[in-house]
């Protein structure tokens, strides 16, 4: 009797499971979004899908796309590149969307490339690293990035403290198994040393790592004008506590990983700290979005969920543009953007699918408050 | 730079004895490594947190709150998940199962509860560091240094002073005997849980301070369970001779060596302890006894 029941159970779930109509049904546009929602970098993961829900939700009460409604089918990652891309495949072959809004990390990012470019579907995202926009053989043609690319972020920090800040011996601390830290470490240290400046010490460190007092004591041994940090916002929010603990106090220089909530972190141990970052709160175009996002989510946005909001707005446009809900008119109508967004003008490069010299907002951090110092394009030097 | 490195090491081994202590206790009564107390931590340091966010409580009362906190996670654990598996008899496997079990739950029910922000204790002594010529230390890591070593001293009075800590360490040096001789089991090891809990929140919140806070804050139970395997299962003391000795180690790995391979001869020189020495430095053989 209890199998019977079982297998009654069991049958009436598969038929559940089924009559799950995949692919869109008439007057939808099924857009797939992938992001960590749950894992260590949910809370950018979790950002940037709250930004794409705004513009979703913008362009539905407006009447949608070619008169049809945007669906948006979010799976979570949990930041591992393997669920990324079973996620990405599912989108893909099952769920039958247009196009994929991709999450802020290179580690992620990459894998993708090559599986898009098969696969035929695009992807807009913030994956930094370049090697998840091009190849050595040019460009992954169904791969879009909509912000500047890890060494333009590198360049513009190593030469403004070079420039500006008049420093020249530097210490590197970064992520040697995230590719982003990895791809921001190398251009800081070539741009310092092209321009007369050294690399005292260059220290790394893994993922899931808390402990980075022995290398912040070496950094102390060596002594250096500065120490520039390109990690994740909880590993620098560490790093800065661990370094300001063993008495390093000269200026760190940072990546777009040291904003909001990095003084939350670090408290007094931010202070003294210079980085890039693609947005700033006295920038009027991030207010009135900071003012839409706080309305409809009762709470402060990171940079993430500019990207997100972005992003789709980006691939709306491209959907109007091509005139027809076919990825590859899509891919192409993306390649055409010319987009005044949160973060500012986005035009792709068509050799490299990346913003040409998009600006940074230089910030620095100042009695635990992040002042605006101003914006800065990469430097052609 | 060496004394500098050496006292990093000594304030992380601090730190991870306070782990491998709380651990090994429950491995010592019932011989199954219990992987959920990294929930235990996890919860003690969130709801320290609360606490603290609701009632600004001073260092002291925030670190009580956490203890307090944690030894109740522990002891609800053993309602749900140890008991009903002492009562059937189940096999040890079971109880380990069950503990990795607990340590995920925790995780992911504070993902779907508090969510996945990060947050962070506030300077409780200040910024300020200890100079003493060329070393550099932060007041708040020497504090926690010293709070942990009482700690421990108080535990070690209470588990060789005490009628109740006496009745623990009885039931851990042979379960049935001490059955027989009088002493209730089952409240042995729910205070078994309560102690070890109590010391996991203790941990989590200073886990806390130094790491921010954050959900998979549990997993960092690795470290205390290689701390164990290191100064050896079974034993009381030899938690604390391998939380210190791990984190003098990994200190001087990374600094001498390199961060990436720390990882590596960490796990190279477990798996020699396993094969050569499987009963720690401490070396007390303990035999499972089914």
């Amino acid at each position: 009797m209890n199998k019977l029941k079982m297998i009654v159970i069991l049958m009436a779930m598969f038929f559940l499971l089924f009559s799950y109509s995949w692919g869109a049904s008439e007057g939808e546009i099924l857009v797939g979004n992938i992001q960590d929602m749950s894992a260590g970098t949910a809370i950018w993961g979790q950002n940037d899908t709250n930004g794409i829900l705004l513009a979703v939700e913008e362009i539905n009460a407006r009447g949608g796309i070619l008169g049809k409604k945007i669906r948006l089918i979010t799976y979570d990652t949990k930041g591992d590149p393997t669920e990324a891309i079973n996620a990405y495949n599912r989108l893909v072959d099952l769920d039958k969307v247009v196009a994929v809004l991709g999450p802020p990390t290179s580690n992620v990012g990459i894998p993708l490339a090559s599986i898009a470019e098969r696969k035929k579907v695009p992807v807009i995202g913030d994956f930094m690293d370049e090697r998840a926009t091009t190849h050595s053989g040019g460009v992954w043609n169904f791969m879009f990035l909509t912000e500047p690319c890890c060494s333009e972020q590198a360049e513009i920090a190593a030469s403004y403290a070079i420039k500006e800040l008049k420093l020249s011996k530097f210490a590197v601390i970064y992520n040697k198994a995230n590719s982003y830290s990895v791809k921001m470490a190398i251009p800081f240290m070539s741009y310092v040393i092209k321009h007369g400046g050294e690399v005292l010490i260059t220290e790394t460190y893994l993922f899931g790592d808390t402990e980075f007092r022995a290398q912040c004591t070496k950094i102390k041994n060596a002594n250096p004008e500065a120490v520039f940090v390109p990690g994740y916002v909880k590993d620098n929010a560490l790093i800065a506590k661990q370094l300001r603990g063993i008495g390093v106090d000269v200026p760190i220089i940072g990546n777009n990983s040291w904003y909001v909530p990095l003084i939350e972190l670090a408290g007094a141990a931010a202070n003294n700290t210079y980085f890039p970052n693609n947005m700033a709160i006295d920038i009027p175009r991030f207010q009135d979005f900071m003012k839409l996002y706080e309305k409809r989510f009762d709470m402060e946005p990171l940079i993430h969920a500019c990207m997100g909001y972005d992003n789709m707005n980006i691939l709306a446009d491209a959907i109007k543009k091509a005139g027809k809900l076919d990825p590859i008119a899509i891919k192409d109508a993306i390649e055409q953007t010319d987009y005044l967004g949160v973060m500012g003008k986005i035009k792709f490069n068509p050799q490299t699918h990346r913003p040409d010299r998009m600006p940074l907002v230089m910030l620095k951090i100042e009695n635990e408050e992040y002042v605006t110092i101003g914006e800065y394009l990469a430097p052609l030097d | 730079m060496f004394l500098q490195q050496l006292l990093n090491g000594l304030s992380l081994g601090g730190v991870y004895a306070l782990m491998a202590i709380g651990f090994g206790l429950i491995y010592n009564v019932l011989k199954f490594s219990n992987f959920s107390h990294g929930g235990v931590m996890l919860i003690g340091c969130y709801t320290a947190y609360f606490a603290f966010k609701i009632f600004h409580s001073s260092l002291f009362l925030t670190l009580l709150f956490g203890a307090i906190s944690g030894g109740l996670c522990a002891v609800i654990f053993e309602k749900l998940a140890i008991v009903p598996l002492r009562k059937r008899n189940a096999p040890k496997i079971y109880f380990f199962v069950n503990s990795i079990n607990g340590g995920l739950l925790s995780e992911y029910l504070i993902v779907a509860t508090v969510g996945v922000f990060f947050h962070t204790f506030p300077d409780f002594l200040g910024t300020t560091n200890i100079n003493i010529g060329q070393i550099s230390f932060s007041k708040l890591n020497l504090t926690m240094l010293i709070i942990s070593l009482i700690t421990l001293f108080g535990l070690m009075w209470y588990l060789y002073k005490t009628k109740s800590g006496r009745a623990i360490r009885a039931v851990a040096c042979d379960i049935n005997t001490a059955s027989l001789m009088g002493v209730d089991v089952n409240q042995v090891i729910s205070l078994t849980f309560f102690v070890s809990g109590l010391l996991g929140g203790l941990c989590g919140v200073f886990l806390g301070i130094n790491y921010t806070i954050y959900p998979q804050l549990g997993k960092l139970i690795v470290k205390g369970w290689m701390a164990s395997v290191i100064g050896g299962l079974g034993s009381l003391l030899g938690p604390v001779v391998g939380g210190i000795l791990l984190g003098v180690l990994e200190t001087f790995l990374t600094a001498y060596i390199s961060s990436s391979f720390t990882p590596i001869l960490e796990f190279i020189i477990l798996l020699m302890f396993l094969l050569i020495r499987p009963q720690g430095i401490a070396g007390v053989i303990v035999e499972e006894k089914v």
